[in-house]
């Protein structure tokens, strides 16, 4: 079968799209300069790499419930502060602070969470760039 | 065991510094000036759109318009891991391994692992088999590991939908503060096909003792 040049060139492109969709990113799924806040009952924890997850039922302002998904930053980087896959269970009411999607899905990245007694859970600090020190 | 050159062996963790105060400097001051740094190191990341600078080829300017960001949320794109041009950076520690004739890297994130060769060997023929960790080769100049990587496959450079082909070609500058105690680093590249010139990040670490990488065990059911 003779090859054309043509063909080449189509074989060269399909190979360089062999760059697929990565690990997503931060900076392009949430916003990262706005914090949101969500209270509600937690449906179910999830905490395996390369995010918790965190699915909360909460009510909006018209009284209306909503589930969001709630995404941690890497449980590795969490584990060393303290979480652990019983940080969060279901069945408790929290209030979570977090980075809300680009999108406007009920969908965000936890900078927080918080329980009534007042213990906090920190995920992804605001601002990383500025939070100088070892992680 | 003795090392005629720095001892770099031990647990490294990110080290998270302001542009204006990099305990690292001299390094990047040893970049030619026309090298456009990526100041996307560790937790920061680039913006959609947002390329550092750089002059970007038109077939990877085509390449980013077709990039799909809903594809990232994908389960079977969750554990796709990025390569050595990439995964350094990461916001994650990694132990090191060092005789005289290899330097070993266990990185936490996606539990990759890249192997050194310091026995003068060559890269394999560019038909060779590409990976995430590549072939890396390298040498000590003085107090500097200097290392050289090609076969990486094509994978994530910016993490914003800008990727490097498998043609890049990185060379790593590595060097330890005089106490031993921090772990620098400046990666450089070139990749005509998907941009102009050379580009560089920089990466600084701060020893450990007593700790570990843990294991990553990326998950996919993640993704949906």
């Amino acid at each position: 079968m003779s090859v054309r040049p043509w063909q080449l060139v189509g074989f060269a492109a399909a190979l360089w799209a062999a760059a697929a969709a990565a690990h997503h990113s931060f900076a392009v799924h949430f916003v990262a300069d706005r914090l949101i806040t969500v209270r509600g009952e937690v449906d179910e924890f999830t905490f395996r790499n390369p995010h918790g997850v965190l699915m909360l039922t909460a009510k909006n302002d018209a009284g209306v419930e909503q589930q969001w998904k709630i995404e941690t930053n890497s449980p590795n980087i969490l584990r060393r502060r303290g979480w652990t896959e019983t940080s969060i269970r279901a069945g408790d009411v929290v209030k979570v602070e977090g980075y809300p999607a680009r999108d406007g899905s009920n969908f965000m990245r936890v900078y927080r969470v918080t329980y009534d007694d007042g213990r906090e859970l920190v995920g992804q600090r605001p601002d990383p760039s500025v939070v100088l020190g070892d992680d | 065991m003795g090392h005629a050159q720095p001892d770099l062996e031990g647990f490294w963790t990110p080290r998270i510094e302001q542009t204006q105060a990099r305990s690292g400097q001299a390094l990047i001051d040893e970049l030619p000036d026309t090298a456009v740094l990526i100041d996307d190191t560790g937790a920061g990341e680039l913006a959609e759109g947002d390329f550092a600078g750089l002059e970007l080829t038109s077939a990877a300017i085509e390449e980013v318009r077709r990039y799909d960001f809903a594809d990232e949320l994908k389960s079977e794109n969750t554990c796709n891991a990025p390569t050595a041009a990439f995964f350094m950076q990461a916001p994650f520690p990694m132990e090191v391994y060092q005789s005289d004739e290899l330097v070993v890297f266990k990185m936490e994130y996606f539990d990759l692992v890249r192997v050194v060769h310091l026995d003068g060997r060559s890269h394999p023929p560019p038909t060779a088999p590409h990976s995430r960790s590549g072939h890396s080769v390298g040498r000590w100049e003085g107090g500097t590991l200097v290392v050289d990587t090609t076969h990486l496959t094509p994978g994530t450079f910016m993490n914003n939908g800008f990727n490097h082909s498998e043609a890049l070609h990185m060379v790593e500058r590595f060097r330890s503060s005089p106490d031993g105690n921090a772990l620098w680093l400046v990666q450089t590249y070139e990749d005509p096909r998907v941009f102009d010139g050379v580009a560089a990040r920089y990466m600084a670490w701060t020893r450990r003792s007593g700790e570990y990488v843990y294991p990553y065990d990326c998950d996919p059911s993640y993704g949906e």
